[in-house]
């Protein structure tokens, strides 16, 4: 042999390989090396012995597929080599990361299921760059995403807790979008339905508030829990998805709720001052959940009948609003509730939470019904609504929850006599 | 390609906490799939500060506190924390978050400023009022060797974040000694021979600029007292210091505290 013969013989011949088989059935050997950057290769070549044969090819995780596998071995290959510095290395990954996205997407899936952080780290940073500063329809487009938010919740309000008047005309606009899908679904039940107009006088509805002796469960008739199933129905079709369905549920939702209202106010409270608002507001609570399916057939007088119906339709559509992020909003309601901690008036509280979900714009378009009602605090209105909103009774509850919100205030400030009717 | 069937739930809630909160909310409202990886709390772990369990067991308010870390969720949490700057060490200091970023943001008050002659009543005078931050603030009768002095720990600061300390503060209709004679601000590391002076009118006649007093929009103002980078926490303490040596008599007053929060953009 000559020398020329000699020099060919290189070391790489004494190269030991990895046999590897993806997903697919395919299997390729891979210079030893090079495929143990991979842990998961590493501890199936160490700890099970296996990659040293055609038939005892590492299998690879389903998310790895050839040409993944390949683009992985390139970055195994380069990183693995002792010498290079650190700005070779940042110069290879920029190279390498350069491809689309769905690529990218794949690319981070195959070397999170390898195990291999640092390519993760690094696609996942790519990513991330990716995604910063994007609307969520540009998202959508980018990944190919379906656009299946319902249309209920692509109208939630926004959270404004900066207290931009673009927001705040945002979340305006939204509501009047919700009011008028409530509305195009109203148009379609209408059929089904009969108007039930609330017939109570305003005595009884102070009676039934002040825990009049009224047993729900007993009164049920098959009438009234049809009509009552049907207002329910109606509320419901344009509630958004997440919204509680059944009784049963909204009970425990009830729960939650008046839990994580009692958190909230905590929160605002500075903690560990119970306001009286708090505890007429659990007993409502109470109450409410157990009349549920009450007899609503009662004598009203026409005027306030009037009355009534046109406050509890504005009720029902404030009802409807999302409620989770009224939640949300109550909160991480912040900034504007400062001097609130120390405050030692409970409905103050209450005043304030409200003033400040309609300052942060959370969808409060004023009705503007010129009549006695109007005259009570709507702020009011909107924060006892907030925390009882998962309320989808009958007519009759909701007007009672109206007429409650304006007689805690009354009572709590000792003007009680001025709701003579 | 439907993103969510390429990659796991793991690693896009990875890749979410490398953006912004910002983004984070914007990719709940990209879909469904994306929504509950983006509300999680894997997520939103990772915008609050590492050592905010630490901090929060450390209010002064304890109730509260266990309450905020079990049944908050962690985006709640940060909102909250964004909003509502909770007391620690003993109602003596109140912590907050930047909302865009999740940076740390500390008022140290006033009883734990070190204020010269603040102990003698007939030179200072301490408040109390339930709308105040902190259950006490000091109100200046008359004084007229003016010094006030915050340190604080770095490695309670969130790093790689430029900082500013701001005197918070409220003047009395009465006051006087601020319109004429500049009060000097000095923040630096302590130890360090690195100062950057600055002065300042705390209450300059109307027709005259710059004003550098800034409304806070709850009823205070505040002045920026200088500004240092906090790069890994270990430079020690920062020393926040102003101070009028005594030319004219000072009075009314009324100091909240010092606030140390992140600066963006010179």
């Amino acid at each position: 042999m000559s020398e020329v013969d000699m020099a060919v013989i290189k070391p790489e011949m004494m190269k030991s390989y990895i046999w590897l088989q993806t997903a697919d059935g395919s299997i390729q050997q891979v210079e030893q090396e090079v495929a143990m950057f991979c842990p998961l290769i590493c501890q199936e070549v160490i700890q099970k012995g296996m990659g040293s044969s055609k038939n005892y090819a590492i299998s690879l995780p389903q998310r790895v597929n050839p040409a993944m596998l390949s683009l992985i071995l390139d970055y195994c290959r380069f990183h693995q080599v002792p010498g290079s510095s650190n700005k070779e290395r940042k110069s290879f990954d920029e190279k390498f990361i350069r491809m689309d996205t769905k690529r990218l997407c794949e690319l981070t899936s195959a070397a999170d299921s390898l195990q291999l952080k640092p390519l993760v780290d690094l696609t996942s940073r790519a990513l991330a760059r990716i995604i910063e500063g994007k609307t969520p329809e540009e998202i959508r487009e980018i990944f190919h995403l379906p656009d299946d938010l319902t249309e209920e919740e692509k109208l939630e309000p926004l959270k404004n807790t900066t207290d931009d008047p673009r927001i705040r005309l945002l979340n305006r606009l939204y509501a009047k979008k919700r009011k008028e899908l409530k509305e195009r679904e109203k148009l379609k039940n209408v059929e089904s339905e009969e108007e039930r107009v609330d017939e109570r006088s305003v005595d009884d509805l102070l009676q039934f508030i002040n825990g009049g002796e009224r047993d729900s469960k007993g009164t049920k008739s098959s009438k009234n829990k049809k009509k009552n199933q049907r207002k329910k129905d109606q509320l419901k079709d344009t509630c958004p998805i997440e919204s509680i369905k059944t009784d049963k549920q909204e009970s425990n939702g009830l729960n939650f709720v008046c839990h994580s209202a009692e958190v909230g106010n905590k929160f605002s409270t500075d903690l560990g001052e119970t306001s009286n608002m708090q505890n007429m507001e659990d007993g409502i609570f109470v109450r409410k959940v157990d009349f549920d399916d009450v007899d609503i057939d009662d004598e009203i007088d026409p005027a306030l009948k009037e009355k009534l119906d046109r406050e509890v339709e504005d009720f029902a559509r404030r009802l409807n609003s999302d409620w989770p992020e009224r939640m949300q909003e109550i909160l991480s309601l912040g900034h504007d509730m400062k001097p609130l901690r120390h405050s030692t008036k409970g409905n103050g509280t209450i005043r304030r939470y409200a003033k400040d979900q309609i300052r942060s714009g959370n969808d409060f378009v004023p009705s503007d019904q010129p009549n006695g009602w109007n005259n009570f605090d709507q702020m009011l209105t909107e924060g006892v609504c907030g925390i009882y909103r998962s309320s989808k009774g009958t007519k009759f509850l909701q007007a009672s929850l109206a007429l409650l919100s304006k007689l805690v205030p009354a009572c709590l400030e000792g003007k009680f006599s001025s709701f003579k009717h | 390609m439907d993103i969510t069937f390429v990659l796991p739930a793991q690693c896009i809630s990875y890749i979410i906490s490398l953006t912004t909160p910002r983004d984070a909310s914007r990719l709940s409202l990209a879909c469904p799939a994306f929504k509950s990886t983006a509300d999680s709390d894997s997520v939103w772990e990772k915008f609050l500060p590492s050592d905010y369990k630490e901090i929060i067991s450390n209010s002064s308010s304890i109730s509260a506190s266990s309450l905020m870390i079990t049944s908050l969720s962690k985006k709640d949490l940060y909102f909250y924390l964004c909003h509502n700057p909770i007391l620690i060490n003993n109602h003596t200091t109140s912590f907050s978050l930047v909302q865009e970023t999740g940076k740390k943001c500390y008022m140290v008050g006033a009883r734990v400023l070190s204020i010269a002659w603040g102990d003698s009543p007939q030179y200072w005078n301490w408040l109390s009022l339930r709308e105040f931050r902190f259950p006490e603030v000091v109100k200046l009768r008359e004084v007229w060797w003016f010094e006030i002095i915050a340190r604080i720990e770095t490695r309670i600061l969130s790093f790689k974040t430029n900082y500013a300390a701001y005197l918070v503060f409220k003047f009395v209709k009465s006051r006087q000694g601020f319109d004429a004679r500049p009060i000097e601000f000095d923040v630096y590391f302590e130890g360090s021979n690195n100062h950057k002076r600055r002065s300042a009118l705390l209450d300059p006649p109307t027709n005259v600029s710059p004003q550098l007093s800034q409304d806070r929009g709850d009823g205070w103002t505040e002045i920026e007292m200088g500004d240092f980078f906090n790069e890994n926490g270990d430079d020690g303490t920062v020393v926040c210091r102003l101070c009028e040596p005594g030319s004219v008599q000072k009075r009314g007053i009324i100091t909240q505290g010092i606030e140390l929060r992140p600066k963006y953009g010179k």
